[in-house]
């Protein structure tokens, strides 16, 4: 203890101070995100009561939607997903499946369970991409058109597919994602109701433990399993309380990979997807934003939370590692390729308040939090700090979220309440309590390490491992 | 270091906070718990009450109280839930129960209030029961958009003089949501619409007519040729695009004859509609001017033209063919790919 000096002792002081006194503005801030998500819940409800959307499903005036399914080894999954997709409620409905080079017998599959033929079409290449191969179409299902193109990633697989949609919107997807039925009449609402929306996003659940029957979760479960329990935590936080909190305040600028809808002419107006970033889609949806803001035009991003899809998570700590890291690896390319955008008034609230909000909350959090850990560790070790230190830390850092999360499980509840039994309320609530004794650290040594292989500049996916909905298959996803 | 009463105070806030949520959290799932079932059985039991009221001959006025007595909400629902499976003589008999059991009065009321929450509940509750009361013809004028696009809906069922003309001024709507249902809501209504319609789009520009035209453009009625030949000349190349694709539905040989001059706009959305419009027509007197097109700048343009040429026939393949012979590599590209493609595809 003698041996650090005052000034030392001091430091040490400091920085857990700044630390603190950062989780406490952020904290802040995801109160006021808080009550921004609670009263646009309150609006949604009300607008949607009693509405009747059959008009919207039989009006010849509905846009036409182009389904963007990029698939990669799907070959276990494929069918069943497509099924689910061409049935899914609405009335001008096209689905382009874009086998990006698989290297299993997915295509094969497509051919055999689609009756597909080869086909000849004219289209328009605005964007660069990798060879088509072939085009396909079903003589069974008149929406079904399958590319069949050269391996080059998402990106390049949904760029092929952009120049082959026919649709004024398209909704670019995971092919192994599981829409609700009334998913995209639902999504579709915003493009309806105001000129200046270029985008919407729905809520992404999580599927683990739920059960699925012809691609469609027949009940929702939460799992018992703590890796995939604790992300249902985090994804109902993430889109509940961050998205809705957002949109009230006109800053979203994500929208998942997962399930996302564009107005097709903005999306190739930009330039279409970046295939040398692993963060597509938020950049993407960063650049239709600035450029809204450059050229005056429409720019407006809306979050729908009732429209659903369902996602399988990671089980496994590695698995999940990898896929933080190359989260976090996304987010910090995106912001760097627009760090222009930081504080700069011509891109109002955006330039002002999200992004900073995403570059100094979002991205810089792991960097802080891990430096209050160790700094906190240290400070203990050699009494610099005191025990009534350390426990304002936690309630501070760690406390305040738990309480956030626990009114975010309310706002489920009073919304959607989609978990129905005590058994899936209970273990909701006992996976928010968890989720900072252990997890929370792990995902800051994630993202730390996303950040690291940024700096080191990696550009890779990495491998997902899936064990499907039905039965356990393991399927390889991304390239 | 740190003073303990901030800690203790620290910790009493979360604790609370915690306490809080936790016990609204499972209060609101008992509660749903609790209520279920009964609600289920009260639904089952207003929903027989309703079937019995509707199918036999009299009116049972115990059913009828019976029916007043369950809460709000569910008897919204049954009701609601009902109604769309009836039409005509079963609807009217509906509505005369929801009158008597002071559902619609409660549902105007709805319609007055100052919230618009409530005004879009009372429009969508008389829109799902097809009751024509003039209340919702008045939210057709709200202040907030949604009931005003919710009004729209009812109106579509209930076309008379009065709300047809306040449907063609919606129809300048500042609110997306508004005109999309003014929209739908006036191809609901068919053929109706068109005379009033068609004198609308003589006197009107800009906006309301764009959205107008799309309309005409599906009822494809010759009164509106008129309306189009007057709009294609229009400064407003929106207002351009949508008189050409009205020209195009429409055809003969005044369309054709403004389609080919709309093949040399200055805008490319509205030189492509022309070429859509004269394939549509297969009007083959245009060949020749949609092979120019082969040659435009867009390729959009030059795609619509050649399958426009390719619509129309022997002819139109000539053309093709010249094109694939001559000095311009787009063209030549464009009719190539065109020619090669399958007859389904072609379509």
């Amino acid at each position: 203890m003698e041996s650090i000096s005052p000034f030392m002792s001091q430091t040490f002081v400091k920085v857990q101070f700044v630390v603190l006194m950062y989780f406490l503005a952020v904290n802040g801030w995801y109160l006021i995100l808080l009550l921004s998500a609670l009263l646009e819940m309150r609006r949604h409800m009300l607008m949607i009561a009693d509405e009747s959307r059959y008009l919207l499903l039989s009006s010849t005036l509905s846009p036409t939607i182009s389904m963007l399914a990029p698939a990669f080894n799907e070959e276990a999954t494929i069918e069943g997903s497509l099924r689910a997709l061409l049935a899914l409620q609405y009335p001008s409905l096209e689905v382009i499946v874009i086998n990006d080079g698989s290297k299993d017998k997915t295509i094969q599959v497509l051919i055999e369970r689609f009756d597909l033929v080869p086909v000849k079409t004219i289209y328009e290449r605005r964007i660069q991409t990798k060879e088509v191969r072939n085009l396909y179409r079903s003589s069974t299902y008149p929406a079904l058109v399958v590319v069949d193109k050269e391996n080059g990633g998402k990106a390049d697989a949904l760029n092929v597919g952009l120049s082959f949609a026919r649709g004024e919107l398209v909704c670019a997807m995971d092919a192994d994602t599981l829409i609700e039925g009334d998913g995209l009449q639902r999504m579709v609402r915003p493009f309806l109701y105001e000129t200046d929306v270029v985008a919407t996003g729905g809520t992404i659940r999580v599927v683990n433990g739920s059960e699925v029957e012809f691609g469609r979760v027949v009940r929702p479960r939460v799992p018992t399993q703590a890796m995939a329990g604790i992300q249902v935590v985090e994804y109902l936080r993430g889109f509940l309380l961050g998205r809705l909190g957002w949109n009230r305040l006109g800053g979203n600028i994500i929208i998942s990979g997962a399930f996302g809808l564009f107005r097709r002419e903005a999306v190739l107006s930009a330039g279409g997807y970046l295939d040398d970033t692993v963060g597509e889609d938020m950049e993407l949806v960063l650049r239709l934003k600035r450029l809204s803001y450059e050229h005056k035009g429409p720019g407006k991003i809306a979050f729908v939370p009732d429209s659903v899809a369902w996602t399988e998570v990671p089980e496994s700590a590695r698995v999940l590692g990898r896929q933080r890291d190359r989260w976090h690896r996304g987010l910090a390319d995106v912001l760097w390729r627009h760090r222009g955008m930081l504080f700069n008034p011509r891109y109002g609230v955006t330039g002002l308040v999200v992004f900073p909000y995403y570059a100094f909350v979002e991205l810089l959090s792991p960097v802080i939090e891990a430096t209050g850990l160790i700094t906190l560790g240290i400070g203990l070790i050699f009494s610099l700090i005191d025990w009534n230190f350390a426990a304002l830390f936690y309630l501070t850092a760690y406390g305040l979220g738990t309480a956030l999360t626990a009114f975010t499980l309310i706002l489920e509840e009073g919304s959607f309440h989609r978990y129905e039994t005590f058994r899936d309320r209970a273990l909701l609530l006992w996976w928010a309590l968890l989720e900072n004794l252990g997890y929370r650290q792990m995902t800051v040594y994630w993202r730390l390490r996303g950040l690291w292989n940024f700096l080191r500049g990696r550009k890779d996916w990495g491998v997902m491992e899936r064990k499907g909905f039905q039965k356990p298959v393991g399927v390889a996803e991304t390239t | 270091m740190i003073n303990r009463n901030l800690l203790d105070i620290m910790m009493l806030i979360e604790l609370a906070l915690l306490v809080v949520a936790v016990a609204v959290f499972f209060a609101h799932g008992f509660w749903l718990f609790l209520t279920e079932k009964r609600t289920l059985r009260k639904m089952q039991a207003a929903r027989d009450s309703l079937a019995r009221l509707l199918t036999r001959g009299t009116i049972n006025l115990e059913e009828i109280e019976g029916l007043r007595k369950i809460a709000r909400d569910l008897q919204v629902a049954a009701f609601l839930e009902i109604s769309r499976n009836l039409t005509g003589a079963g609807k009217d008999r509906l509505r005369f129960v929801a009158r008597e059991v002071s559902l619609l009065d409660r549902t105007r009321k709805l319609c007055e209030s100052r919230r618009w929450t409530r005004r879009l509940r009372g429009a969508r509750l008389l829109a799902r029961m097809d009751v024509a009361d003039p209340i919702v013809e008045k939210l057709l004028a709200d202040p907030h958009p949604a009931v005003r696009a919710q009004a729209a809906e009812w109106a579509a069922a209930h076309p008379s003089p009065t709300v047809i003309s306040a449907m063609l001024t919606m129809l300048a709507d500042p609110a997306t949501q508004a005109r999309f249902a003014v929209q739908d809501a006036m191809l609901r209504m068919g053929a109706i619409i068109a005379e009033p319609l068609a004198a609308f789009l003589e006197t009107h520009s800009g906006l309301p007519a764009e959205s107008g035209l799309r309309v005409a453009e599906a009822l494809s009625e010759a009164r509106f040729l008129p309306a189009g030949l007057r709009h294609s000349a229009s400064d407003d190349a929106g207002v351009r695009m949508a008189a050409a694709k009205l020209l195009g539905a429409i055809g003969g040989a005044a369309s054709a004859e403004q389609l080919i001059k709309l093949l040399k706009d200055s805008d490319s959305p509205v030189r492509a509609a022309a070429a859509q419009g004269l394939g549509r027509m297969h009007h083959w007197q245009a060949g020749s001017q949609l092979a120019e097109c082969l040659r435009d700048s867009t390729w959009r343009v030059r795609r619509d033209a050649a399958f426009a040429l390719r619509a129309l026939g022997a002819p139109g393949a000539l053309f093709l063919r010249r094109a694939l012979k001559g000095n311009d590599a787009f063209a030549a590209d464009m009719a190539q790919q065109i020619l090669e493609l399958p007859a389904a595809a072609a379509r």
